[in-house]
C-alpha cells in the first residue's frame, strides 16, 4: 500500500501556486486591485478630514473581499478543472500519488495564490492609509488628540488573516465542483453562488426560526448547514471603527473555516476518487 | 529474476455510460493477457479498439466494470502499482507554464527520486532524448516532437520497471523516430518492459517482441509478430549466402514437387488492415 505523503501534497500545492503566480489573469487582477485601492487618494479631493480614514479602510476592506472572492473562485477552478480539461492530470494521476494528495495539493497552491494577493492588497492598504493618514495629521492636527495616529494597522492584519479563513471555504467548494464538473465555467457558476448564498445565509438562520412549513423549515436548515455563513467574516466594519475584536472570535472563524473547508475537501476527495479520466 | 508479469489482464470489461442515455458503452470486452518483463509489447488497433480505455485501467486512472488488472503484481486501482510506471500518453500535454527542467523536477519529486539525485537525473534525460539545450524553454514553446521528447524523458524520470507508451513517435519526424525505436530497444536491454501503443506497424514489427491486435474491444489476435506474420499452409526457408545456381536448384525441385515458390510472410501492417477489414464486414 502507498502511504499518504504530505511531501507529494506540498510538491502538487508549490506547482499550483507556480501556475498561478505565472498566470496573466493573476497578475492583471493583481494590478486592477492595487489600482483600484490606490484610487483612494483621489478621495483627499472632497476634504474629509479624519473620517476620510474610514471611509478609505472601508473601501479597502470591500476591495479585497471582492477581489479576493472573485480570484478564489476564477483561479480555484482554472488550476483544478484546467488539470482535466488540459488532460495534464493523466500524467499527474499516472505517478504513485493517491487523488487526495492531487485535491488538497490544488487546495493549498489555490488559497496560497489567493493569500498572497490579499496580502499584497494588505500592504497597499496600509501604505495608503499611513500616506493619508500622515497628510490629514498635517492638515487637521485638532482632529487626533495628542497628536496621536487613529488607524489601528494591526487590525487590518487581522482583517486579512480573516479573509484568508473565508477564501479557504470558497476554495474548498470551488474544488468540490470541480471534481465532478464538465467545465470551468460550471464550478466557477457553482463557487460564485455558494459565495452569494454564504452572504446571505444569515437570512435562512433568521428564516429557519420564523416559517412554519415543515419543508421549507428542512430547506432552511439544511442551507444553514451544508452552506457556509460568510457573512460571519465581515468583520470589516467594527474593525474599520477602530473597535479590536477579542482573540476568542478569531479562534472561532478559524475553527469554522477549518470544518467548512474539511468538510468539503473530503467530499471532494470522495468525488474525485471516483472520476474516470 | 521476478516471474511476476509485468502486466496481467483477465476477463476484464469496461462498460461507459452514454450520457442522457440509460444506454452502455462497451469499451473492453472481456479482454485477457499477459505482459512478460523484460519485453516490447505492442498494444495494436484502429481507434476506438479499446487500447487506450485498457492502458488507462492499467493505470489506475479507470476502474474496470469487471475482470482484474494487476501491474507488476499489485491490483492497478492501488496507487502502489503505479510506483515502478512510467507513462507517456498519446498527444502528451504537459504543464506549459513549465519549463523541460522545471517539469522534469516536478515529476520526479512525484516519481519519490531522492532530492540529492534529482538534478543529475534530469541532465541525464535531457541528453537522452536530446533536449539539453531546450531545457530552460518553456514546455509551451515545444514543438510537437520536442513534446514528445520530453513526455518520454518525464516518463522515465522515476527510472521504472515498465514503461507505457502510447503513440511516442506521434509529431516526431523519421529520424527522431527511428531514434525513439532505438531507445525503446535500449530500454529492454535495460531489463525494463515496455508497452507500446502506435500506428507506426512498421516500427511495432521492429521492436515488439508480442504483439495483442484489439478491435471494438476485443483481442483479435495475439501472440510473437514472427507467428502472427507467419501465413498458415506456408512454411518458410531462408536460404543465405549460396549461388544463384543452387537457389534455382532449390526453387525448381519445390515446384517440381508442385510447391508454389513465394515470399512466405506478410506484414504486420498487411495483416493489420486485414483483421481492421474483416472486423468491418462483420
Amino acid at each position: 500500500m502507498l502511504s499518504w505523503s504530505i511531501s507529494r501534497v506540498v510538491t502538487i500545492g508549490l506547482n499550483t501556486f507556480r501556475e498561478a503566480v505565472r498566470m496573466k489573469l493573476f497578475i492583471a487582477m493583481t494590478i486592477l486591485a492595487m489600482c483600484t485601492l490606490a484610487s483612494s487618494f483621489l478621495f483627499r479631493e472632497f476634504n474629509f478630514g479624519s473620517s476620510e480614514l474610514k471611509f478609505i479602510a472601508d473601501f479597502g476592506f470591500g476591495g479585497m473581499t471582492v477581489f479576493g472572492s472573485a480570484l478564489a473562485v476564477i483561479v480555484t477552478a482554472q488550476l483544478f478543472y484546467g488539470e482535466i480539461e488540459h488532460r495534464t492530470a493523466l500524467t499527474l494521476l499516472a505517478k504513485p500519488i493517491h487523488r487526495s494528495e492531487f485535491v488538497l495539493g490544488k487546495f493549498f497552491g489555490s488559497w496560497a495564490t489567493v493569500t498572497c494577493f490579499l496580502g499584497m492588497l494588505s500592504v497597499c492598504l496600509v501604505f495608503v492609509l499611513w500616506f493619508r493618514e500622515t497628510s490629514i495629521l498635517e492638515e487637521y492636527p485638532d482632529e487626533f488628540e495628542g497628536g496621536r495616529r487613529i488607524v489601528q494597522y494591526g487590525e487590518i492584519v487581522w482583517f486579512s488573516v480573516v479573509q484568508v479563513f473565508r477564501i479557504g471555504i470558497l476554495c474548498s467548494v470551488v474544488i468540490l465542483f470541480s471534481t465532478y464538473a464538465t467545465s470551468s465555467l460550471f464550478a466557477m457558476v457553482m463557487g460564485v453562488l455558494v459565495w452569494i448564498v454564504g452572504q446571505l445565509q444569515h437570512i435562512a438562520i433568521e428564516a429557519r426560526g420564523v416559517v412554519d412549513n415543515l419543508i421549507l423549515k428542512s430547506v432552511y436548515a439544511f442551507a444553514s448547514f451544508a452552506l457556509p455563513n460568510f457573512h460571519l467574516f465581515d468583520v470589516g466594519e467594527k474593525l474599520a471603527l477602530g473597535e479590536s475584536l477579542p482573540s476568542s472570535v478569531y479562534l472561532k472563524l478559524f475553527v469554522y473555516a477549518f470544518l467548512y473547508s474539511s468538510f468539503y475537501l473530503a467530499v471532494a476527495s470522495a468525488s474525485f476518487n471516483r472520476r474516470e479520466l | 529474476m521476478d516471474m511476476t508479469p509485468a502486466i496481467a489482464i483477465r476477463g476484464l470489461t469496461k462498460d461507459f455510460r452514454v450520457s442522457g442515455s440509460s444506454k452502455r458503452l462497451r469499451a473492453v470486452d472481456n479482454l485477457s493477457l499477459e505482459i512478460h518483463r523484460n519485453s516490447i509489447y505492442g498494444l495494436l488497433g484502429p481507434n476506438g479498439s479499446g487500447k487506450s480505455t485498457t492502458i488507462k485501467i492499467a493505470l489506475g486512472l479507470v476502474e474496470p466494470s469487471v475482470g482484474e488488472c494487476e501491474v507488476l503484481g499489485i491490483p492497478s486501482t492501488n496507487p502502489a502499482a503505479r510506483t515502478n510506471v512510467g507513462y507517456l500518453p498519446e498527444a502528451p500535454y504537459f504543464q506549459r507554464f513549465l519549463t523541460g527542467r522545471e517539469l522534469l523536477k516536478y515529476f520526479g519529486c512525484l516519481s519519490n527520486v531522492p532530492k540529492e539525485k534529482i538534478q543529475k537525473r534530469i541532465e541525464y534525460l535531457l541528453n537522452r532524448v536530446g533536449l539539453e539545450d531546450a531545457g530552460n524553454r518553456r514546455v509551451g514553446g515545444y514543438s510537437k516532437g520536442m513534446l514528445q521528447r520530453i513526455g518520454l524523458a518525464q516518463a522515465l524520470v522515476g527510472n521504472p520497471d515498465l514503461l507505457v507508451l502510447d503513440e511516442p513517435t506521434a509529431g516526431v519526424d523519421p529520424v527522431g523516430a527511428a531514434e525513439i525505436a532505438s531507445l525503446i530497444l535500449e530500454l529492454k536491454k535495460e531489463g525494463k518492459t515496455v508497452l507500446l501503443c502506435s500506428h507506426l506497424l512498421s516500427q511495432v514489427e521492429s521492436v515488439c517482441d508480442r504483439v495483442a491486435i484489439m478491435g471494438r474491444g476485443r483481442l483479435l489476435m495475439e501472440g510473437s509478430v514472427d507467428t502472427l506474420t507467419q501465413e498458415e499452409g506456408c512454411s518458410s526457408m531462408r536460404i543465405d549466402q549460396v549461388s544463384s545456381e543452387l537457389r534455382g536448384s532449390v526453387e525448381q525441385l519445390a515446384k517440381k514437387h508442385g510447391g508454389l515458390v513465394s515470399s512466405p510472410s506478410r506484414s504486420l501492417e498487411e495483416l493489420f488492415l486485414e483483421l481492421a477489414n474483416k472486423k468491418d464486414e462483420r
